[in-house]
């Protein structure tokens, strides 16, 4: 098979079973985009990596769009950014429409009574793992608490949190 | 804006599809990581489009599913609102869109990833929507912080992923049926 063609199979693969988000299938994409097959070096890699955190909206998908440019230039590209978003995508929507659809069931009653408590603590959790790697000072960590207390006391809009946050790291505070 | 109320349900809005998109475009560009603080504010309080109990139920799907989980939350709305039509609207607000402009960007900027002004403004940035995915989940679970089956069952999926750092897949796996059975036993009365 053509490597555009394994490179679309594979992402397409590990977007499927990537519970948790693309990054918990990462160090696989990662292994056989560089190791295996050589497409990317490892500075490509976290190049793009870094990139794709830095550029506004679905940093995953466009990581992958980035790896599949260099394996097949723009057609590459699309197949690497459709493999990783639309499996996901398919599932979410066919999950949901049944989900929706066997709403007033019992079983589902009990499933939701039962699933909500770990999508609380799961958020929450989420959250903690992104401060741990992005809290890499006393700033920042007073930032994540500030954020999370006021969103949780007051009506603020969001956005002005974040704006704020970006404005205390352009002077270079945080 | 309308005042949000957090146990009442108050009447639900009919989403256009421009709305979504355009929502869902917000979302997506001023998010970093954020998303889902973001999308409870524009769907569940100011546009009303969704109950909060129709945004955890969305949530909890999206958790349990692979995949970028804040794109599911954008397909779960769309869908929820106006079908098919709707998931693919909202799809291409929150990661077509962004994704080709993204894309361009980055091909402008492929080789200057360590512009400092970048990552300084970056670092206030995550931290800031770290906190407020935090936020999010506690605000959640606030309605519910008399009920000691939520409570220690969300405190359990916290503490596995955050603290002890098991698999998600695994601690799903093990803490479900757990919560299903305590549901079952204590006879919690289900939404």
């Amino acid at each position: 098979m053509s490597p555009l063609g394994r490179m679309t199979l594979y992402l397409g693969l590990m977007s499927s079973i990537s519970f948790g988000g693309i990054p918990s299938v990462l160090p696989g994409i990662r292994d056989f985009v560089v190791m295996t097959n050589g497409w990317l070096t490892d500075r490509d890699f976290a190049n793009f990596l870094a990139l794709a955190q830095t550029i506004p909206g679905p940093n995953m998908i466009l990581m992958m769009g980035l790896i599949g440019w260099k394996v097949a230039g723009f057609i590459g590209a699309i197949a690497g950014a459709s493999a990783t978003a639309v499996p996901p995508c398919t599932m979410y929507f066919i999950g949901y429409r049944l989900w929706d659809r066997f709403r007033d069931a019992a079983w589902q009653k009990i499933a939701r009574a039962s699933l909500a408590p770990l999508t609380f603590g799961l958020v929450v959790a989420g959250g903690t793992v992104m401060a741990q790697t992005a809290d890499k000072s006393w700033v920042a960590i007073g930032i994540s608490a500030a954020a999370a207390a006021l969103l949780l006391a007051t009506r603020l809009n969001p956005l002005w949190l974040l704006g704020a946050a970006g404005a205390l790291g352009a002077l270079g505070l945080v | 804006m309308p005042p949000s109320v957090e146990s009442e349900a108050p009447p639900l809005a009919r989403a256009s599809l421009r709305a979504l998109f355009y929502e869902f475009l917000k979302i997506s560009l001023l998010g970093f990581g954020g998303g889902i603080a973001l999308a409870r504010r524009a769907v569940v309080e100011r546009r009303r489009w969704l109950s909060d109990t129709d945004f955890v139920d969305a949530l909890t799907l999206c958790q349990f599913m692979p995949g970028p989980n804040v794109v599911g939350i954008a397909v779960c709305v769309g869908t929820k609102t106006r079908g098919l039509a709707g998931a693919l609207t909202a799809f291409a607000g929150f990661a077509a869109v962004p994704g080709a402009i993204g894309f361009t960007l980055a091909l402008l900027y492929l080789g200057q990833t360590q512009i400092p002004l970048v990552q300084n403004i970056l670092s206030g940035i995550s931290a800031a929507a770290a906190g407020l995915m935090i936020g999010t989940g506690l605000r959640l679970l606030r309605p519910h912080r008399r009920d000691p089956r939520i409570i220690t069952f969300a405190a359990l999926a916290f503490g596995g992923l955050a603290i002890a750092k098991f698999q998600l897949l695994l601690l799903l796996l093990v803490l479900a049926p757990l919560s299903v059975a305590a549901t079952v036993i204590t006879g919690a009365k289900p939404r």
